[in-house]
C-alpha cells in the first residue's frame, strides 16, 4: 500500500528522473515494442544493478531522432545507453542518419529471427495471382525473400524488380494493428512476425487451419551465414529455396536480401554505450544475470521469443560480422529495389563500405 | 478490497485531474505513468484496477475544461465544448456540466457491461467489415464537417481544407517522401494533435479571457438537478451518442474524437430546427454520450486480439504488459481476476467519479467566475507540459506558438475550427484507408458489399443535407 501511496505522489509531480541512476533512451513512442521490451529488461537489470533505470522517449519520424540526439549529444555521457531496434538498422543502411555501429560499444544485443506465413486459399506461388502483403521499411527483407522465392534463380536487379511489381501487391499505409487485422480477415495473403507476435497473433489462424508457415529468415551466425530456426526447422527461406530451384540463392539480389535481414533481425533489439564508457563493466555484468536467471529471462522471452543473448565482446563481434556484409554490390542492390521495386525512397552511402 | 478501493480512489483522483488539465486526455495520463507502473509489478491486479479508472475518471473529467473555460481536456472533449462553453458563458456551467456527467455515467455503466455480452460474436463483426467499411465510417465522419461549419461557409470551407492539408503534413504513404514538411525533419512523423487542440483551442480562449473580460461568467444558480433532468428528456439522444461511441470502438483504430464528432453531427442533423453553437444543451448531451461508451468498447480489440481500439488503449495495452498481462492471447481470456479487475476499476471508477463531480459541481462552477488573472499562469503552465510530450525540445514549443497563431486567427475571422480539427484528425486516416481500399478492392468486389454500399449512400446523404442545412452552428 505504501507503494501505492508513493505511486501517487511520485506521479503528482509528473516527474521521475529525479530518481534516475542510469537513462535508457528509446528512439520511439511510449508503447511501441521497443519500448517495452526497454522497460522490462531495465526491470530485469536494476534488480541486479541495484540502481534504478529510466525510460527516456525520443521520438520522431521512423525512430531516427532519438539515435541521432544518442550519438551526437549523449553517447559520452556514461550514465546513458542507447536502445535501438530493427529499424534503426534498416535505416543506417538506407537512409541519411547521423548514428553509426561502428562507434559504440554493446552492452548486450539480441539476435532474433522472423516469421513469415501466408493464408491457406491463397497459393504464393501461383503464376496469376498476387500476394497481398503489408508494405513499409519494416517489410523490405520479407519483400526481397518474397521476391526470391516466387520468382527464381538467375534474375537480373531489374527482373527481379519486374517480377516483384507482377506477383506482389504491396499494400501501403497500414499498421501493425491494421495488418494484424488485415490478415485474419483474408484481405492480406501474407503476414509476418516476431517469435512471441507469431505465436499470438499467427499461430492461432495456423492452428485453425486457415494459414500456414510460409518462410523465415534464419538466425545470424559469427560467420556472417544463416542457420535454421530450431523453433520453426526447414522453413528458412534459403532452404525453400534450394528446393525449389535445386540452387542456392546467389547474386546481387540474395547479397541485399542477406545484408537488411541481418541490420534488421541481427539486432533486432540492442543496447549500446559510448567507448570508453566506465559503466559498461558494470552494466554487462548485470545484464549477464538477466540473460542467465530462469525468471528474468522468462520476462524477456515473453516478449520477443526465445533467443540467445549476446553480450559484451560477443555483441561488439556481432556487430562487426554485420559490417563485414555490407559490400557495394549489396548496398547498391539494396538502394535500388527499395526505391524502384518497393518506392521507398533509399540514398547509398559509399561512407558505409569505406568503413566496413 | 481495501487495496482495490484505494486503486479505484487513487486512480479517479489522478485521472480527473489529468480529465481536467488541458489537451492532456486519458493517452497523456496513461504515458505519464511509464515511469512508475512498475511499482504495481508485485500486485499487478491493483495496477489494472488503477489503470481502469484513470481511463474512466479522466475520460468524464476532460469536459470541465471544456465547457467551463471553452478550452478540451483531450481532444475528443472537442465537441463537448462547442456547445458547453456557450452555457458556461450563459451562466449555465453547473447545468452543462451535470448533463455532461449524467450522460457520461450512464453511457459508460451500460457499455461498460455491454462490452462483457459482447466479447462473443465480436470476432464475427471483426470478419465482416473490413478495410471498405474501416473507410466508410471515416468519410462518414468527415462528413459531418457540415454541420459543424458556420454561416460562413466559405471560410467554413477553407478551415476543412487547411485541416485535410495539416492532417497530411509528414511522410507520403504512397512514395514514403516527406510531404509538406519544408524540410524540417521534425515534421515527418506529422504533426502531433496534442499542440494542435491546445494551440487551436486553449491558448486562445485562455489569452482571450485575460484580455477581454475579468472572467467567463456570473454563475446565476446551480442546476444540477436540471443537468440531470435534460439528459431523461433527451435519453434517445444520449443513448444514440452512446451507441455511435460504442461502435467506432469496436472498430480499431479509428479513435475517440471520430465518435464525438460523429455523436455530435447526428445531434444537430436530428434537430434541424435548432441552432447550435450558442449553447444548445442537445450539443452536449450527444458526444458526451459517445466518450465514454468508446472508451469501454475499445478494450474489446484491445483485450481480445491485442489490437489498441485507440491511442489510449495502445499505450494501456503496453503499461498492462509491464504488469505481465499480454493482452490477446488465450491466457488472458482465462484469466477472470483480470476482467474483473477491469470492470472494477472501469464501472467502480465510472460511478465514483459521477458522484464526485456531481457534488463538485457547484464549487467546481464557480471557477468561471474566478478572474482569469488567478488561473490563466497554472493553466498556461499546463498546456506547454502537454504540447511538451512529445520530444521536449523547442519544436513543440514551436508548434503550439504556430497553432495558437492559427487559433486566434479562426477565432477572430470566423474559420470554423472544429471543422479543421475533423479535417486534420481525419485525413490522414482516409488517405491510408484509400490506398489499401484501391490496393485490394476493385468496383467489383466492392459492389457486393452491402454494409459499404449502404455507408456510402449515408455518407453522399449526409453530405448533401449538411451542406444545404440552413442554421449552421455559431461557434467557430
Amino acid at each position: 500500500m505504501l507503494k501505492i501511496l508513493t505511486t501517487l505522489a511520485v506521479l503528482l509531480g509528473f516527474s521521475t528522473t529525479a530518481v534516475a541512476d542510469y537513462t535508457f533512451i528509446v528512439p520511439q513512442k511510449p508503447g511501441g515494442g521497443t519500448s517495452v521490451w526497454a522497460q522490462i529488461v531495465a526491470t530485469e537489470m536494476e534488480k541486479y544493478l541495484d540502481e534504478k533505470i529510466v525510460i527516456k522517449h525520443i521520438r520522431g519520424a521512423r525512430d531516427i531522432p532519438g539515435f541521432n540526439k544518442f550519438h551526437n549529444e549523449l553517447q559520452n555521457d556514461p550514465k546513458t545507453i542507447m536502445v535501438s531496434h530493427g529499424g534503426n538498422g534498416v535505416s543506417f543502411l538506407n537512409e541519411k542518419v547521423d548514428y553509426n555501429y561502428a562507434d559504440y560499444e554493446s552492452v548486450g544485443l539480441m539476435n532474433l529471427n522472423i516469421i513469415v506465413a501466408s493464408r491457406k486459399d491463397h497459393n504464393p506461388y501461383s503464376g496469376t495471382t498476387k500476394t497481398a502483403f503489408a508494405a513499409g521499411s519494416g517489410m523490405i527483407p520479407e519483400g526481397i525473400a518474397m521476391t526470391l522465392l516466387k520468382c527464381g534463380s538467375a534474375l537480373s536487379t531489374e527482373q527481379y524488380i519486374a517480377c516483384f511489381k507482377r506477383k506482389v501487391n504491396w499494400v501501403k499505409g497500414m499498421s501493425g494493428g491494421e495488418r494484424r487485422l488485415a490478415f485474419k480477415r483474408g484481405e492480406l495473403d501474407g503476414t509476418r512476425e516476431n517469435p512471441a507476435a507469431f505465436k499470438k497473433h499467427v499461430q492461432p489462424t495456423i492452428d485453425k487451419g486457415i494459414a500456414g508457415l510460409w518462410f523465415h529468415h534464419g538466425i545470424l551466425q559469427a560467420d556472417g551465414t544463416h542457420a535454421d530456426d530450431p523453433n520453426y526447422p526447414g522453413y528458412q527461406m534459403e532452404k525453400l529455396f534450394y528446393a525449389a530451384n535445386r540452387t542456392q540463392p546467389e547474386g546481387d539480389l540474395y547479397a541485399a536480401y542477406k545484408l537488411v535481414k541481418s541490420f534488421r533481425d541481427g539486432m533486432q533489439k540492442a543496447l549500446w554505450v559510448g567507448k570508453g564508457n566506465p559503466n559498461k563493466a558494470k552494466l554487462i555484468a548485470a545484464l549477464k544475470q538477466v540473460a542467465t536467471n530462469t525468471e528474468s529471462v522468462s520476462a524477456v522471452e515473453k516478449k520477443v521469443g526465445k533467443y540467445q543473448w549476446l553480450i559484451g565482446e560477443a555483441g561488439d563481434a556481432h556487430r562487426d560480422t554485420l559490417m563485414k556484409l555490407i559490400t557495394p554490390e549489396a548496398l547498391s542492390t539494396l538502394v535500388k529495389f527499395n526505391n524502384e521495386a518497393f518506392g521507398i525512397k533509399a540514398v547509398y552511402k559509399d561512407t558505409l563500405v569505406a568503413q566496413k | 478490497m481495501i487495496e482495490m478501493i484505494a486503486a479505484l480512489i487513487g486512480g479517479v483522483f489522478y485521472g480527473l485531474i489529468i480529465g481536467i488539465i488541458p489537451a492532456a486526455g486519458a493517452t497523456t495520463g496513461l504515458v505519464a505513468l511509464f515511469g512508475v507502473i512498475s511499482y504495481f509489478a508485485h500486485e499487478p491486479y491493483l495496477g489494472v484496477v488503477f489503470l481502469m479508472a484513470v481511463v474512466a475518471a479522466s475520460t468524464t473529467g476532460d469536459s470541465f475544461t471544456a465547457i467551463l473555460l471553452g478550452i478540451p481536456g483531450a481532444n475528443s472533449a472537442a465537441a463537448t465544448m462547442v456547445d458547453g462553453f456557450p452555457l458556461a458563458q450563459q451562466g449555465r456551467a453547473s447545468y452543462a456540466i451535470s448533463a455532461a456527467v449524467t450522460t457520461s455515467t450512464v453511457n459508460g455503466l451500460l457499455w461498460g457491461c455491454l462490452v462483457f455480452l459482447l466479447l462473443p460474436w465480436y470476432t464475427n463483426l471483426l470478419m465482416i467489415l473490413g478495410i471498405p467499411e474501416l473507410w466508410a465510417f471515416t468519410v462518414l465522419a468527415l462528413a459531418t464537417v457540415g454541420f459543424v461549419s458556420t454561416r460562413f461557409w466559405f471560410r467554413s470551407l477553407c478551415a476543412i481544407t487547411l485541416g485535410i492539408f495539416l492532417g497530411m503534413v509528414g511522410v507520403d504513404p504512397n512514395t514514403n517522401e516527406p510531404r509538406y514538411t519544408l524540410g524540417w525533419f521534425y515534421l515527418e512523423d506529422s504533426i502531433q494533435i496534442m499542440p494542435v487542440v491546445a494551440g487551436l483551442f486553449a491558448i486562445p480562449e485562455l489569452v482571450y479571457g485575460l484580455l477581454t473580460k475579468s472572467r467567463t461568467a456570473t454563475i446565476v444558480k446551480s442546476e444540477v438537478l436540471e443537468g440531470m433532468r435534460v439528459v431523461w428528456q433527451n435519453r434517445w439522444l444520449g443513448l444514440r451518442g452512446g451507441f455511435i461511441g460504442a461502435f467506432i470502438g469496436l472498430l480499431p483504430g479509428l479513435g475517440g474524437a471520430m465518435a464525438d464528432w460523429m455523436a455530435y453531427g447526428s445531434a444537430v442533423a436530428s434537430n434541424p430546427n435548432e441552432r447550435f453553437g450558442n449553447g444548445n444543451i442537445k450539443g452536449v448531451i450527444g458526444p458526451e454520450g459517445a466518450n465514454n461508451a468508446q472508451k469501454a468498447t475499445s478494450m474489446i480489440p484491445t483485450v481480445l486480439f491485442g489490437i489498441p481500439g485507440a491511442s489510449f488503449a495502445a499505450v494501456l495495452m503496453s503499461l498492462f504488459m509491464y504488469l505481465n498481462f499480454e493482452l490477446g492471447t488465450p491466457d488472458i481470456a482465462l484469466d477472470t481476476e483480470f476482467f474483473t479487475s477491469m470492470t472494477f476499476g472501469f464501472l467502480g471508477a465510472t460511478i465514483l467519479v459521477a458522484f464526485l463531480c456531481i457534488f463538485l459541481i457547484k464549487p467546481i462552477s464557480y471557477i468561471t467566475s474566478v478572474p482569469y488573472k488567478y488561473y490563466f499562469p497554472v493553466l498556461l503552465t499546463l498546456i506547454v507540459w502537454t504540447a511538451m510530450q512529445y520530444t521536449g525540445g523547442w519544436e513543440d514549443l514551436a508548434m503550439l506558438a504556430i497553432f495558437s497563431a492559427l487559433g486566434f486567427f479562426c477565432k477572430y475571422y470566423k474559420f470554423s475550427r472544429p471543422a479543421l480539427l475533423i479535417g486534420f484528425i481525419l485525413s490522414d486516416k482516409i488517405e491510408k484507408l484509400s490506398i489499401q481500399m484501391l490496393a485490394l478492392y476493385d468496383i467489383d468486389s466492392l459492389i457486393v458489399r452491402p454494409i459499404f454500399l449502404i455507408l456510402v449512400l449515408c455518407i453522399l446523404g449526409i453530405f448533401t443535407y449538411s451542406f444545404i442545412k440552413k442554421g449552421k452552428i455559431d461557434y467557430a
